[in-house]
């Protein structure tokens, strides 16, 4: 009775032990899709529903969410760069070409500038590489580049591939940037380690991200815009509610300024600084590679 | 007074920094100023600066074995140093850093880091050029057999005449140093070869007068600096001219405050008296005329 007794003790505690395990396993092997535990393999394809629901209001909404701010940060974001002729620039995540666009204004204007003075090297043609996982995202690129009436520009080349297994060559890119992308991307560090094997020596890292806010009234405002407003909003204007309540989550999931700028500098990096904006909402973290 | 604090800031191995540095990597000093991480590495780098010239062309081509990671800060000041060969051509400028990190075998990314550009290859060569200074002062620049006047000729000659080779792009770069973001930085490095200068012509004082003398060579060697740009006589002859007459007349300005000093005692004491008698005069007519007054009555 004593061994029944004890072994129907053993068959609870297994039975706990199976369902921890089997807990641990989905643990191992499980990663935040907002504030949900997913399998791994499942994530990319819950990110990919996402944005295949919402790229064609992806611009409008970032203009509401934002009110307009995202334009400045992504300018700001261009702003470090200092594009330069025969540059070769890979923008990952950036289905719709926001910051594509303004690499090649920027380009344009400094190739114009550039003209005038004698440049050898200056013979290889820049290039500047859009990639996104998101075909949907991809074709809102497209169509953007026709209306600006880029579509035959050889300097924009939009390429359909996963963050973290690009399929350009070592060493051949001298910019790698990333806006709003990288909190989507399952492994946060092979993305990084992926930026770090396109890039050249002396090549930089830059990336655009919603980042955690630390000052304390402000925060609770954030808080509040973010979980009451921006699911509404997704509702009202995309009609999708889930999937705007997934990009809110995941912002808070993703690591913060300092813990994302050690996972920089874990893969190779050198001066990872990174520059908050708007008091922590948006942060640009850059490296460089040497 | 600065060369005691870089000796304490290198003594005691200063390690701020808002960079943050992989793990991986040997550390070393990180300074925030970009003139002290120069001096760092400039006082450092004269002696790596005949290796950097060998492995500047080998860095290019890195083969199977992957040599140890460079520091960041030397990498920078390889660029920079490359990038100077090219200022003659194209001046101060972004383009002239491209073509030197192209030189050193990096991409010209590598410029968009640089906080205030320009400015860092500017600052980088004042840094440079001062660390010469200080190499030709210690390895014996004759200055024994000279007077004080002409010892600091002879410095601030050999210094501009490291610029010579830049002549031609100069006005850039002070325009580019006279900049509101970047004063700060090139007053400091000034003063810094100001107080240099006469640390090499064997002045120690440290009252006000070391003051006064650091703002007048400085004076001196700012106008001699501009002279400079519209010289074209050979081998800037009148520039030097121009120097020995500054200088001397630096040396009698002492003498000359001494003797406005005296001068404006005599006038003083003059105007006292002047007043003086002035008012004895007043005091003495109204108190006869209030006497006769009072007399009245």
């Amino acid at each position: 009775m004593a061994l029944r007794y004890l072994s129907s003790r053993m068959t609870l505690g297994s039975r706990i032990l199976s369902y921890r395990s089997s807990l641990a396993s989905l643990h191992s092997h499980a990663t935040s899709f907002g504030f949900q535990q997913v399998r791994e393999e499942e994530k990319s394809k819950l990110v990919g529903n996402v944005f295949t629901n919402v790229a064609s209001s992806y611009d409008i909404m970032n203009d509401v969410m934002s009110a307009g701010l995202h334009r400045l940060w992504k300018e700001r974001l261009v702003g470090k760069l200092s594009p330069f002729a025969g540059m070769k620039h890979l923008d990952v995540a950036g289905g719709t070409g926001d910051v594509a666009f303004r690499i090649f204004d920027a380009f344009n204007s400094v190739k114009r500038r550039a003209l005038r003075k004698v440049d050898e090297a200056s013979h290889e043609e820049t290039q500047i590489y859009v990639c996104d996982i998101n075909p949907n995202m991809l074709n809102v690129g497209k169509q953007r580049a026709a209306e600006r009436g880029l579509s035959d520009n050889r300097s924009l080349v939009w390429v359909e591939g996963d963050a973290e297994a690009l399929s350009f060559d070592d060493n051949s890119m001298d910019g790698y940037t990333i806006a709003f992308g990288i909190r989507n991307v399952t492994h946060i560090e092979k993305a990084i380690a992926e930026a770090y094997r396109v890039l050249k020596r002396g090549g930089r890292f830059l990336c655009l991200e919603l980042s955690h806010v630390d000052i304390p009234v402000f925060k609770e405002l954030y808080d509040l815009y973010s979980f009451q407003v921006i699911p509404n909003l997704g509702e009202l204007i995309a009609g999708d509610r889930d999937s705007y309540q997934y990009l809110v989550e995941s912002v808070r999931r993703f690591p913060p300024q300092e813990r994302f700028a050690k996972m920089i500098g874990d893969a190779g990096f050198e001066k990872v600084e990174y520059e908050n904006l708007v008091g922590g909402v948006v942060a640009i973290h850059s490296a460089i590679k040497l | 007074m600065y060369r005691t604090a870089a000796k304490r800031l290198l003594g005691a191995g200063l390690t701020t920094s808002r960079l943050l540095r992989s793990p991986k990597l040997t550390s070393s000093t990180t300074i925030p100023s970009s003139h002290t991480s120069n001096l760092c590495t400039s006082s450092m780098g004269h002696t790596e600066s005949p290796i950097s010239n060998q492995s500047g062309p080998t860095s290019a081509g890195e083969g199977p074995r992957r040599k140890p990671r460079p520091e960041f800060q030397e990498e920078q000041a390889r660029v920079l140093s490359a990038s100077l060969r090219h200022v003659a051509r194209l001046g101060w400028t972004e383009e002239a850093m491209m073509a030197g990190s192209r030189d050193v075998g990096v991409s010209p990314s590598i410029v968009g880091s640089f906080s205030r550009k320009e400015a860092a290859l500017v600052e980088y060569f004042m840094d440079e050029c001062l660390q010469l200074l200080v190499d030709r002062v210690d390895s014996g620049l004759d200055l024994q057999n000279l007077i004080p006047s002409e010892r600091i000729s002879k410095l601030v000659r050999v210094r501009l005449e490291m610029q010579v080779p830049y002549m031609s792009k100069w006005p850039q770069a002070l325009s580019i140093q006279a900049h509101p973001v970047n004063v700060p930085t090139s007053f400091k490095q000034r003063a810094m070869l100001v107080d240099e200068m006469w640390h090499a012509v064997g002045d120690g004082a440290s009252d006000l007068d070391w003051y006064v003398k650091r703002t007048v060579l400085g004076g001196v060697y700012s106008t001699t600096e501009i002279y400079m740009l519209t010289d074209d006589s050979p081998e800037y002859r009148e520039t030097w001219e121009f120097l020995d007459d500054r200088v001397k007349d630096a040396f009698d300005l002492k003498k000359s405050i001494q003797e406005a000093k005296y001068f404006a005692q005599d006038i003083g004491a003059g105007v006292g008296k002047l007043f003086q008698g002035l008012m004895n005069g007043v005091m003495q007519s109204m108190s006869t005329r209030g006497g006769r007054s009072s007399s009245a009555f």
